[in-house]
């Protein structure tokens, strides 16, 4: 535990060093990131007895004579640390040369600042192990990511979407507040350890109600409105340390409430795993709608979510039913895909920013052929694509296979379980080869074919220490996929913390993950010989070039060119009840037809319901009290004497 | 040493099998038809040959042909055919051998759209989507088999003692499955009714359209690499038709070959007497075949068990 | 072996998802055709039935005939006497029908669950197979707009009662008595229809199920 305190320490130092220093702007940063960099590994040393051991570590102390701050770090707050200590040093290296705008030192110095502040406060999140310490530092990270979010403040959809992360961040917020205090007027501590002994239907109760307010952090379906307007808003190292691995602190809560609760019934379960299929859909359904390359990689996190918390739930009917196999397996995928998700993420989000900051564009219909000028940022993005699309031989194929092994366990269940069971399966299928379509539509847009506007032409790659991150993560990516035992042995280790499962035998575990070794080695030898009988039979025979064949037509333009709108058309038309879709057509009305236009927009129905159905009664309700608000100091003065008094008066 | 001599004839004479149906095609529509060895020829003539690389494209438009022929080889190498166990198995490869054919695929649509091509996009975008759709189809007839025997490979299905097939109980279901198997085999493999390998409209293709600007080697590693997908899906329903278990794995690979061909000539019949179907309903059709499976699959909860 | 009763279940099964996601109204008809085939043909494959007299043959031989070509020769008749645009028209899209008939199939084996109804040994296929049959009757009435798919939708619903009754019953044909009579009626609403189809057409060219709502003031 002291060496987890003194990395977080070091963090901090980092942190302060960037607000006091920012004057000397490259020296800042240098100090900054070696610093964060050194507390990173430090807290990586620091987790290893406990993963690997079990150990548990406590540390408390208290706070204001009354309260007990208390923290403890077990194996599954020492997985969920995996991620942050490997992808935030990671996002800080890169915001070197990405945050480089010398005329806005302070603004970047606080960024840093709330940088680091995010770090810590999600690694206190992972730990905290009473109901104060947890919403206090809960408090804290929702807080420093906001002001993160706000980096650009001066623009308008900057503070539109920082606005609506606000709200949501704490009506969620609310109702973990709702849960803990309900929790605590059963249980009457503060401690999470007491939280098993509360009745069922109470549990039940807390479970759902804390399940919104992670669900809200986390991105689940109807909750995940934040996330397409935060991330595109902030900056791409912040997006990728908040898609990678502050999400994610939504799905530690949601595991560790239920480890803590010790429950065993099997609506969890069905709840949990419902809204993963709804979340992984409709996810990467409306990811393919989404032409902003930041807004279409929002809409993954909640489509990775969704599979995140298929995982978790296959792994709670596992629990409810005696399962064993399938909740490990279940469970395993679950968490395995959160270190997965949060590499492939955070690399596709820097490669986001490099092409952002580059081409200065968004919409994707608008670059191409890319991948000539911006070699690194390309390969790395393909890595990353191929993995998020969760094909072999890499990272995201491992966890959704334990997911589906997980699953297929499952199926000797009877009765509804069997029906869920068959629902996860099918919805993993439709979720990969959706994911595969939508990796492929940015692939194929952004990077390949010939440029579609003069500014994307010629974007060169970006500077070393951009490049170095997305490297290793892409690295990291293949290592994972082509070396999966001892990861997939480490998310078993994080499984540990759940008393109500009994984790299969190691050896199964083994088995398991040497095949899939096998498996994506095998893939690896024949693609290589591929390779090799390819570079054979090309030996001695003349290779031309000349332009790609147009069917005929001889004035091709760039233009031409399928784009990812058409690419994801028929797919999205396919799911339109779920989805909105607006087309303007102005149409053609005279024989020497003129400009014409033809715009289709997808719309989030979750959004649109929001909007109809909750904000804007809200609103036709709050004007009506409008009067309160008059202007007048010496009024509001008396408003809060008058409040203070009635409160006197009822407590 | 049996699989590697049974897995090397299935790739030697994979390409053999298209011949027939052109051939069968032929033969209906009273004409005499290519010769029987056509499709070597091809490849041979293709293997031959130099290539004309597009200046639009990059790397990643030579790395197409190479994975898509990778990932049909690895396929063939995980299947029993006739009574002899495959190469490699292990519990769980089926989930592995259907995303691998998933990476060939993939790299497949991005050295498409490597060209720029707007033809080549058009059959990208339609080749991911509807082999989504037969990817569900795929998936429930893996919840249906494991539901009938419990395993999670090949080998287990066909070669293990609860093994899968027509004849045995339960057969009634496995129907639903090979008539099922058989429309996802003309959807992936880019037969008729979903799509036409013979026609000159470019706009009317979905995966011939895709590989238009490949030539010499690349193009022949494609062709091979469909005939390994077209062998492997025949395969698969030619193992579900017929249970093995003659004690002479001679006989045993002669009816294989026997119900293969069959197979083959049945998918000629098909495209001779089948129109092409409108885009609109393709989807449909694949979803007719995922129907039939999940159907089979939920069959399995209630008495048929 | 191949069990011919769970076969020939398994195609009434089958002929349901099929209507509902057929486009074409002959193709529906042949499809009913063969669901009332093999629905008239599963009393007889049936374990516990026992032998049959020569009054069943007969009587088994009638349901076939009514079932599987009478009414839909009329309806073939009315079809093409009428000269109905070929299309079926859904208010329900095809995909969704298709879809929809799975989850009728989920909930029809759910039903039959809870009902721990005590049959004998192998009629709780035949249970679903009904319910299955009836709500998707009752589905092909609610999403298509044509007359002639509600008298098909009706005729399904009919195939499902008869199928209760034969999964509830044990021992002989004397006990589809009602179920005959139910037919008969059945027969003479086709018959009727087809004429009155016929007279329809003739006053309004058209017959679908929304032009009467403009009667509505």
């Amino acid at each position: 535990m002291d060496t987890f305190l003194l990395s977080l320490i070091v963090l901090l130092a980092g942190g302060l060093f960037a607000l006091l220093a920012f004057r000397q702007f490259n020296l800042m940063k240098a100090g900054y990131i070696a610093l964060s960099i050194a507390g990173s590994i430090i807290g990586l040393s620091a987790i290893r007895a406990p993963l690997q051991q079990g150990i548990t570590s406590t540390f408390s102390t208290t706070w204001l004579h009354i309260f007990s701050l208390s923290f403890s770090l077990d194996s599954l707050s020492a997985f969920f640390l995996i991620p942050i200590f490997t992808i935030c040093p990671l996002a800080t290296l890169y915001s070197f040369h990405y945050m480089d705008n010398t005329n806005k030192k302070s603004r970047v110095a606080a960024n840093f600042f709330f940088l680091t502040l995010l770090t810590i406060s999600m690694a206190l999140v992972a730990t905290a192990d009473n109901i104060i310490s947890f919403i206090l530092v809960w408090e804290v990270m929702s807080l420093s990511s906001f002001f993160l979010v706000m980096h650009e403040y001066h623009k308008k959809d900057t503070r539109k979407a920082g606005y609506i992360y606000f709200i949501f961040t704490h009506v969620g917020a609310m109702f973990i507040f709702a849960a803990f205090s309900l929790a605590y007027s059963y249980t009457e501590s503060f401690d999470f350890v007491s939280f098993a002994t509360m009745p069922d239907n109470i549990k039940i109760i807390v479970f759902f109600l804390a399940l919104v307010g992670f669900g809200s952090k986390a991105g689940i379906f109807p909750l995940h409105i934040w996330l397409p307007h935060a991330h595109p808003a902030a900056p791409s190292n912040v997006s990728a340390v908040m898609s990678g691995v502050m999400i994610k602190m939504g799905i530690y809560g949601i595991i560790r409430l239920y480890a803590r609760l010790e429950a065993t019934d099997l609506v969890y379960g069905e709840v949990i795993l419902t809204l993963g299929i709804v979340s992984g859909i409709l996810g990467v359904v409306y990811a393919l709608g989404k032409h902003d390359l930041k807004k279409l990689l929002a809409y993954h996190s909640v489509e990775n979510i969704g599979i995140i918390l298929i995982g978790t739930g296959i792994g709670m009917i596992g629990i409810a039913t005696d399962n064993m196999v399938m909740a490990s397996f279940g469970f395993a995928g679950g968490l395995l895909h959160v270190l997965n998700h949060s590499i492939f993420k955070s690399l596709l989000f820097l490669g986001a920013g490099a092409v952002l900051q580059k081409t200065k564009i968004r919409h994707i219909d608008k670059l191409g052929g890319l991948i000539k000028s911006m070699p690194t940022t390309g390969k790395t993005f393909l890595i990353g694509s191929v993995s998020i699309s969760g094909l072999p031989p890499f990272n995201g194929f491992v966890s959704e296979f334990l997911i589906y092994y997980g699953a297929f366990h499952g199926l000797s269940l009877g009765g509804s379980s069997f029906i869920f069971t068959i629902f996860a399966i099918l919805s993993l299928a439709i979720i990969g080869g959706l994911a595969a379509a939508c990796f492929s539509k940015v692939i194929g847009v952004v990077f390949l074919g010939e440029p579609r506007t003069k500014k994307a032409m010629n974007a060169p790659d970006p500077e070393f220490t951009m490049t170095l991150p997305m490297i290793i993560l892409a690295t990291a990516c293949i290592v994972i996929g082509i070396f999966p035992q001892f990861f997939i042995m480490t998310a078993f280790q994080g499984l540990q913390s759940i008393s109500t499962l009994h984790a299969v035998t190691t050896n199964e575990i083994i088995t398991v993950a040497d095949n899939l070794a096998f498996a994506a080695r095998l893939l690896l030898v024949a693609f290589f010989l591929s390779l090799l009988l390819r570079k054979i039979f090309y030996l001695k025979k003349t290779v031309t070039s000349g332009p790609t064949w147009g069917c005929g037509f001889t004035q091709p333009s760039v233009k031409m060119q399928y784009t990812g709108t058409s690419y994801a058309m028929s797919i999205i038309d396919f799911f339109r009840p779920f989805v909105d879709i607006r087309t303007t057509y102005s149409g053609i009305n005279r024989i020497f037809p003129g400009r014409t236009t033809y715009k289709t927009q997808v719309d989030d129905i979750a959004e649109k319901a929001l909007m109809e159905r909750i904000v804007s009664p809200i609103l036709y309700l709050l004007a009506k009290l409008r009067w309160i608000q008059h202007g007048h100091i010496q009024l509001y003065i008396g408003y809060i004497i008058a409040t203070i008094i009635v409160l006197l008066l009822f407590i | 040493m049996e699989s590697f001599i049974t897995f090397a004839i299935a790739a030697l004479t994979a390409p053999l099998f298209p011949g027939i149906i052109l051939k069968v095609k032929a033969f209906l529509a009273g004409k005499k038809g290519p010769p029987l060895f056509i499709k070597y020829f091809t490849v041979l003539k293709l293997l031959r040959k130099g290539s004309v690389y597009s200046t639009s494209t990059s790397f990643i438009f030579k790395l197409g042909p190479v994975v898509s022929f990778a990932t049909a080889l690895i396929c063939l190498l995980f299947f029993p055919f006739a009574d002899r166990a495959p190469i490699f198995s292990f519990h769980g490869d089926i989930i592995v051998i259907f995303y691998i054919m998933g990476i060939g695929r993939f790299f497949t649509v991005i050295a498409a759209l490597d060209t720029g091509s707007p033809f080549e996009g058009m059959g990208a975008a339609r080749e991911v989507f509807f082999s989504t759709l037969a990817e569900v189809t795929i998936f429930t007839t893996l919840i249906l088999f494991y539901r009938l025997t419990g395993s999670l490979s090949f080998s287990e299905y066909f070669i293990g003692d609860n093994q899968i097939c027509l004849l045995n109980a339960s057969g009634a279901l496995l129907l639903f499955v090979i008539v099922a198997l058989f429309m996802v085999l003309l959807t992936e493999n880019s037969r008729v009714p979903v799509d036409d390998p013979a026609t000159h409209l470019e706009l009317t293709m979905i995966h011939e359209v895709m590989i238009l600007d490949h030539s010499g080697p690349d193009l022949a590693l494609i062709e091979l690499a469909s005939f390994y997908k077209l062998f492997f899906y025949s395969a698969f329903i030619t193992q579900i038709i017929y249970p093995f278990t003659h004690t002479s794995s001679a006989i045993n690979g002669l009816i294989f070959y026997g119900i293969l061909f069959g197979i083959y000539v049945s998918i000629g019949i098909t495209e001779s007497i089948m129109a092409r179907c409108k885009m609109n309903l393709i989807p449909q059709f694949i979803l007719t075949s995922f129907a039939l499976v999940f159907f089979a699959a939920i069959l399995t909860m209630g008495v048929l068990q | 072996m191949i069990n011919i009763t769970e076969s020939i279940l398994v195609i009434t099964l089958l002929s349901v998802l099929l209507s509902l996601g057929s486009t074409r109204l002959m193709a529906l008809v042949q499809i009913m055709a063969l669901q009332g085939i093999m629905v008239s043909l599963t009393p007889l494959f049936l374990r516990s039935h026992g032998s049959l007299g020569s009054g069943a043959i007969i009587f088994f031989q009638i349901m076939i005939l009514i079932k599987g070509l009478l009414i839909p020769g009329l309806l073939y008749m009315a079809v093409k006497r009428v000269a109905i645009k070929r299309e079926i028209e859904p208010f329900i899209g095809y995909h969704a029908s298709i879809l929809a008939g799975l989850a009728i199939l989920i909930f029809s084996i759910f039903i039959t669950n809870n009902l721990r109804l005590s049959l004998p040994e192998g009629h709780d296929m035949v249970l679903i197979t009904a319910i299955t049959t009836m709500a998707a009757g009752f589905f092909l009435m609610m999403a298509r707009s044509k007359a002639i798919t509600q008298i098909i939708g009706y005729l399904m619903l009919e195939n499902g009662i008869y199928l209760i009754g034969t999964a509830l019953t044990k021992h002989s044909h004397t006990l589809y008595v009602v179920e005959f009579g139910v037919l008969l009626d059945l027969l003479v609403g086709v018959m009727i229809m087809g004429i009155i189809l016929h007279n329809i057409h003739n006053a309004f060219d058209d017959v679908d199920t929304t032009s009467p709502r403009r009667l509505k003031d």
